[in-house]
């Protein structure tokens, strides 16, 4: 699961297809990991955006559902909006949700589905899939299981899944065509895509996307 | 970028000022930076 995926595409003939990408796919991927390596292991830290408790009370969460959480299952969460907003999830889905991170949007879809349903989240970091694991465990999830994976290849079958989430993470993705072809393999037909991510109304500079530092910061 | 990767009725949220407070608001500010939620389908046979 941890193997890259190859980031260069072939024709029939074999000839290299390179997408234009802003940035190298395999350094972007390393700078994101370093900076939530850092949220795993230090959620209280100072970053550039909110986290825990307090941004999902900025983020419209219900209060009522997230106070009922443990702290190990909410203190780390660093998303940017409320995939929930716009779709309540239904009892029995199977819900995969890419970048799963600290598990905070596993735990609620858990709940929203009950436990006639299923949720996998995706993440590809070791610190974060031990942090939500250890959280599910403790709150005694039993339709919950994390996997370590990229979106760019789940490790899901086709068609697996009624819903895709995700929150805050297909903006740090450079391929994100490929990303988007992935999430439409794993869904089936009729299936839905719920997702959370921050978009610019102001251009950002050509020099300034090419720039991996600037992903992250 | 969703409809061009296959999916169908998309819709989008209100923005959420998801930096402010955050030391990355400045930043936010300048570019315009908001969190939205999203929601489309995949077509097929069920809704």
């Amino acid at each position: 699961m941890t193997d890259h995926p190859p980031e260069v595409a072939r024709t029939e003939q074999g000839d290299q297809v390179k997408p234009q990408l802003p940035v190298d796919p395999v350094i972007l991927r390393e700078e994101v990991k370093s900076k939530y390596r850092e949220v795993a292991t230090h959620p209280d830290g100072e970053y550039h955006f909110h986290t825990g408790r307090r941004l999902a009370r900025r983020l419209g969460y219900d209060p009522a559902v997230v106070d009922g959480m443990p702290d190990s299952a909410v203190e780390a969460f660093a998303g940017v909006a409320n995939p929930f907003s716009l779709r309540r999830l239904e009892p029995g889905e199977r819900v995969l949700d890419a970048g799963s991170g600290a598990g905070f949007d596993c735990f609620i879809a858990a709940r929203q589905v009950g436990p006639d349903g299923r949720v996998v989240g995706i993440d590809m970091l070791d610190a974060m899939l031990a942090r939500s694991r250890k959280a599910a465990r403790e709150m005694g999830l039993g339709n919950v299981e994390f996997r370590e994976g990229l979106l760019e290849a789940m490790p899901v079958e086709s068609g697996w899944a009624d819903v895709v989430t995700s929150n805050g993470v297909i903006n740090l993705c450079a391929d994100k065509k490929r990303v988007f072809a992935e999430i439409r393999r794993v869904l089936r037909p009729g299936g839905h895509l719920q997702f959370a991510d921050i978009a610019n109304g102001k251009a950002v500079p050509e020099s300034a996307l090419r720039n991996v530092d600037l992903w992250t910061a | 970028m969703m409809e061009e990767a296959g999916f169908a009725d998309v819709r989008i949220g209100p923005p959420v000022d998801t930096f402010g407070g955050a030391s990355g608001e400045p930043k936010a500010r300048r570019f315009e930076v908001y969190g939205f939620a999203f929601h489309a389908r995949k077509p097929g046979a069920a809704k």
